[in-house]
């Protein structure tokens, strides 16, 4: 790492990048407040801070090359593991969530197309590849990675993505592979897990060019763990009704829980986030103004319609105050345990919803169902996903018949609206509204 | 050539039944087969068969595969029910979903067995753990049909190193331009290998070796890539073009049965050993460039020309590595075509007349 690199991060942290922000400021006070819809409650207050700090992250991210080692990791990747060896840590599939909410899914996704990658693969990937052979990116400029870093604990993708990536780049990737919990999770699976943290170690000290301080990752995990229960807490407001804020809204604030987990500013976000939640709760304040329909998600969001899906249900009453998707970053950490560090983080890191078998998906979604009084669920059938989608037929069916709630499957994509049909949406939709009405 | 009688899937597994012995429907792609041996188990894999799908499309998208979706349709028309077990190897998203929405929920009266193939890269953590796996496989299925006989393991094993030097055979002749047979015909007689118990088929893969010995038709040699040999058509095309499938790298055939045989030590750990060093493969994690390598040294080893890509639709595992394969190729001069297909579906006359056009670009 160089002096002058890190000189130059250190002053756009402190200098470069708060001016650039008061400079927006600004201008935005220029144009004056966007015109409110009667159909929301009052915007959350910090709605402003988590643009700021995903702004910054981003913003940052073009400087940390020779300052800081830069990873490239996946959203259910160990990061705990990188943050006490201090990476700078890039998310592709927030950055492709990103793309997909600014539109740029198609765009970057035909880039990826004309180089041979099928059409008919993950979007987020073809997004993130798309990025890597044009360059083009909404958050200006990404650091080229010094390494990579995946886990299939969310899919398989990931690895063949990342596998082209460390090809394209000649960077090294490191693999956590967390055995698919058929049933229980098995000593055999912690112990082999256990033993690609300890061999993996070396690897990411080489990559960084510094030793792994075990203390160091503690605290970290400890940060983690904080961050991710807080974030569980604020999920867990909206058992309330009506609830302070929608799935919609969670989609977006779930940004520093899965990208900045593990540092300072994440667990900071959500302290100030909890805080307006609860106090919205005790004022009565819901993200919808007239709640009379509760709702449930599940699979990842379709980014490129969030907004008009929000305003779409909310215009109805109806508002989605759960989803498996939100709820993936919080289900798990009680597990980790700074007794057995190595261990529990291969326990909580395996155990996540994707990671585990459709039994287990249903039992949580009817949990769910029960625990945040849910009326009906609207399950998206995402093109891009295979593990998190294949099953949802069946998955959606016992569930209406067990709960006896309306369901409904909307098939789209994660980024690429060029596989969405509105007109078929709505057509469900519509028909998922009567019979929510009727129940 | 005449291929040798084959005993039809149907006729073996109905003889095998009578005789007492079990069935396991096997689903794609690895898993170790001399522990169900070893249990009396015929494993019968489960690839692509012949049957319309009409079940399946109410439980998959349309975006999975149809491999997966063939394998949901067989067990919907029944035929989980006439097994013993049905084997879930981890090889995909999908696969791996599959396995839970049989096993959770569509619940056929065969036991569902799930077994987990650590990926790459294989250090010690990978050896140990693919190790305990077999020892937990080889306790379920003594816990479903008791102990299995003593010696019966190191049985299966010496089948197992028999059958590995005739693959090996079969391909370095056909690779030496040592074998008078069409792919059609040499991927007509491997294939039997996916249901037959190797009593019956090493005699039946000897004998086809032994006359299938001669030169082949005249024609531009190429490497076969992707996931299942076919369809049909497209092997009958490939005769037909004179394009000579000099070597394959595909993953129903040489990623898993040009396996280094098993040794003579313990014999969950020769297993463990052979299943570590099996060819690279896109299921199994292995990198670019060393499926890149191993491409080309197949090319090399066939004195092959060209490689065509025979994948299948939706399959991300492969549809993922090809640019990067073709791209390396093509810096190795050594052309490609990608062919996307169906299984049990015809490749058609588009993909024939691809494949012409890539045999003229050779020529």
């Amino acid at each position: 790492m160089s002096l002058s690199a890190k000189a130059k991060l250190s002053f756009m942290k402190d200098l470069g990048f708060p001016a650039m922000l008061s400079l927006q400021k600004a201008m935005k006070g220029k144009r004056g407040p966007r015109k409110a819809n009667p159909d929301f409650g009052p915007p959350l207050k910090c709605a402003a801070r988590l643009k700021e700090i995903m702004m910054r992250h981003y913003y940052l991210a073009r400087f940390a090359p020779g300052a800081k080692p830069v990873a490239w990791v996946t959203s259910g990747a160990p990061v705990e593991l990188l943050r006490a060896l201090d990476f700078y840590t890039i998310y592709p599939e927030n950055h492709g969530a990103l793309c997909g909410a600014q539109k740029m899914g198609p765009e970057l996704c035909q880039v990826a197309e004309d180089e041979g990658y099928s059409a008919d693969l993950c979007s987020y990937a073809r997004v993130d590849l798309g990025h890597m052979l044009s360059g083009k990116t909404p958050a200006g400029r990404l650091p080229k990675p010094d390494l990579l870093f995946c886990s299939n604990n969310i899919c398989q993708t990931v690895v063949y993505w990342y596998k082209v990536m460390a090809h394209r780049y000649g960077v090294p990737l490191v693999m956590f592979d967390t055995p698919f919990n058929y049933g229980e999770i098995k000593d055999d699976d912690i112990d082999y897990m256990k033993g690609q943290i300890k061999d993996m170690i070396p690897v990411l000290e080489k990559a960084a060019g510094r030793s792994f301080d075990m203390e160091r990752f503690m605290a970290v995990a400890e940060l983690s763990k904080s961050t991710s229960e807080l974030w569980g807490l604020c999920l867990e407001t909206m058992k309330a009704k009506p609830a302070p804020m929608t799935i919609f809204d969670a989609f977006v604030h779930l940004a520093p829980v899965v990208s900045l987990r593990g540092l300072p500013v994440a667990r900071e976000y959500y302290e100030i986030l909890y805080a307006e939640l609860l106090e919205r709760v005790r004022a009565g304040i819901g993200a919808i103004t007239n709640e009379r329909k509760r709702l449930m998600w599940d699979n990842i969001a379709i980014w490129y319609k969030v907004r008009d899906f929000s305003e779409l249900f909310a215009a109805r009453g109806m508002n989605f105050v759960a989803a498996t998707y939100t709820n993936a970053w919080a289900e798990t950490i009680q597990h980790l345990d700074m007794s057995r560090p190595f261990e529990s983080l291969a326990k909580t890191y395996s155990l996540v919803i994707l990671n585990n078998n459709l039994e287990h998906r249903l039992n949580l979604m009817a949990k769910m169902v029960e625990d945040y009084a849910v009326d009906g669920l609207v399950v998206h059938s995402a093109r891009s996903c295979k593990p998190y989608s294949l099953g949802q037929y069946d998955l959606k069916r016992i569930l209406s018949e067990r709960l006896g709630i309306p369901a409904v499957v909307i098939e789209a994509d994660i980024t690429d609206y060029r596989y969405f049909s509105e007109e078929q949406a709505l057509t469900r939709l519509e028909a998922f509204f009567e019979a929510l009405e009727a129940a | 050539m005449s291929i040798p009688p084959i005993p039809s899937r149907a006729e073996h597994l109905a003889a095998w039944r009578e005789s007492g012995g079990k069935l396991c429907a096997a689903f794609p792609a690895q898993y170790p087969k001399e522990l169900l041996w070893a249990h009396g188990i015929l494993p019968v894999e489960v690839w692509d068969p012949p049957l319309a799908a009409t079940r399946a499309p109410g439980h998959l998208q349309p975006y999975i595969c149809s491999v997966v979706r063939q394998g949901l349709e067989l067990l919907l028309a029944g035929a989980g029910d006439e097994m013993d077990i049905i084997l879930f190897p981890h090889t995909c998203d999908s696969m791996q979903n599959l396995a839970s929405l049989v096993g959770d929920y569509l619940k056929p009266k065969a036991t569902s067995l799930f077994f987990y193939n650590p990926k790459a890269p294989f250090g010690q953590p990978a050896r140990e753990f693919y190790l305990d796996r077999l020892f937990a496989l080889d306790r379920e299925l003594a816990g479903l049909f008791g102990p299995r006989p003593e010696g019966a393991l190191e049985q299966a094993l010496a089948w197992s190193r028999t059958l590995s030097g005739l693959y090996a055979k079969a391909y370095d002749l056909r690779a030496a331009g040592g074998l008078a047979v069409g792919a059609a015909e040499f991927y007509a007689v491997l294939r039997a290998g996916e249901y037959l118990h190797p009593t019956a088929f090493i005699p039946l893969l000897d004998a086809w070796l032994a006359q299938a010995v001669g030169q082949p038709s005249a024609g531009e040699r190429i490497v076969l890539s992707g996931v299942l040999p076919g369809p049909e058509d497209l092997l009958e095309s490939l005769d037909a073009l004179g394009l000579v499938v000099a070597h394959d790298d595909l993953l129903s055939m040489s990623r898993r049965l040009l396996y280094p045989p098993p040794g003579e030590g313990e014999p969950l750990a020769a297993l463990t050993e052979s299943f570590l060093e099996m060819p690279p493969c896109s299921t199994r994690g292995s990198s670019l460039a060393e499926r890149l390598a191993w491409l080309k040294s197949l090319a090399k080893l066939s004195k092959a020309r060209g490689v065509v890509f025979s994948v299948v639709k939706f399959c991300e595992p492969e549809l993922f590595d090809l640019p990067e394969l073709r791209r390396g190729l093509k810096e190795a001069r050594l052309p490609s075509l990608l062919i996307e297909v169906d299984v049990n579906q015809a490749a058609g006359g588009q993909a024939s007349t691809r494949l012409e056009a890539f045999r003229e670009m050779m020529a």
